[in-house]
């Protein structure tokens, strides 16, 4: 294997390494997807192509409970894409580190809350030839988990969430764990800090309220009114300058 | 399916994609524009604060368990400060997450047998 060869596979490989960690949380979501979609009328194959085409957790469920209780299309429409509107975020933060490929935006496609927190924290620190590698491993494995998942719930979730109740239970912690270990390299400062801390909290509050799908872009609009407070504060203090 | 959830099902698919897809060229273009003007190629400061703030967001909701109950929170605060004391000795992302969801689990099974 030539050198180009070597650092190409690497880069594949570190992707696909650094996406294992998200399987424990999408198969049992993607499971439990499967498994409501067929209790709500829709077969095996039309529940993986909700999941293939569309690619987003929550806005998945709300589409299939809507048009199982008989809501408006155009109303699902909007709400899906409503749900889903946080997603404008992911592509402007990565843009400085994609090179000007035209797949880019084709790969968007796979770009879920934890892969584009994945990818904010690994692209800076990959080569840039490496980087489109590495991003289609990672996001082909989550994308892959998420309907073989999904076609698993469709054809045997009632069995299997029955046989193995705990599995459930116990492997969506992988996702709290991993957006742990993605943030504890950002607290920094005592700005970012409390930033960080009231953002958690913030999210936290407001998905015990009931509002999960407003928690996180309510919750992040909280932190950056927060950082820019401290940072107004510290520069009157003289504590930072610019 | 009938032929007007098919079509909901694509308008869906696509306009989620479009939220994915499009403010990445127009940074793209933005970024472009910036450098061929000589200008910093940098994004605007808000956005770069804007992400990690989501990050924190999503960890705060993915926090709460699926059935909120003491013994998940005393298994998600056991879990949650294993990954922090793994990663500090790692500083890397698979074992951390491995030992969180390891702890998570021990805890999570060990209460079911005690209560």
């Amino acid at each position: 294997m030539s050198s180009v060869d070597a650092a190409k596979s690497s880069a594949w490989q570190q992707g696909a390494r650094d996406a294992l960690p998200l399987l424990g949380g999408y198969i049992p979501v993607a499971i439990s997807f499967g498994l409501i979609a067929v209790q709500s009328g829709f077969s095996a194959l039309e529940s993986v192509l909700i999941s293939a085409l569309i690619y987003a957790g929550a806005s998945q469920f709300l589409f299939i409970a809507m048009v199982a209780s008989g809501a408006p299309l155009w109303l699902v429409l909007v709400m899906t894409l409503l749900i889903n509107a946080r997603h404008v975020v992911y592509g402007p933060n990565i843009a400085p580190y994609l090179s000007n490929s035209r797949w880019w935006p084709l790969l968007m496609h796979g770009s879920t809350d934890q892969i584009f927190a994945l990818a904010h924290t690994r692209l800076p620190q990959l080569a840039e030839k490496d980087r489109m590698g590495w991003y289609i491993s990672a996001a082909l494995i989550a994308w892959l988990s998420w309907i073989a998942g999904t076609a698993l719930g469709a054809l045997a979730g009632a069995e299997i969430t029955a046989r193995w109740p705990l599995l459930g239970e116990v492997m969506p912690f992988a996702l709290p764990a991993l957006f742990l270990v993605l943030l504890a390299p950002r607290f920094t400062s005592v700005q970012w800090t409390f930033t960080m801390l009231a953002t958690i909290a913030a999210a936290l509050v407001l998905k015990l309220m009931g509002m999960t799908n407003a928690a996180i872009p309510l919750a992040a609009i909280c932190g950056v009114s927060l950082f820019y407070l401290l940072q107004a504060r510290l520069k009157a203090e003289g504590k930072i300058h610019g | 399916m009938d032929k007007s959830l098919w079509l909901l099902l694509l308008a869906c698919a696509v306009g989620t994609f479009l939220l994915r897809a499009l403010p990445l060229i127009w940074m793209r273009r933005h970024l472009l524009r910036r450098s061929d003007n000589n200008g910093a190629a940098t994004m605007p400061v808000w956005l770069t604060v804007l992400a990690p703030t989501m990050i924190a967001a999503m960890f705060g909701v993915s926090l709460v368990p699926a059935q909120p109950a003491v013994s998940s929170w005393l298994a998600t605060l056991l879990g949650g400060l294993c990954t922090v004391l793994v990663w500090r000795r790692t500083r890397s992302l698979g074992w951390p997450v491995c030992a969180g969801v390891a702890v998570y689990g021990v805890v999570v099974v060990l209460l079911k047998m005690i209560g």
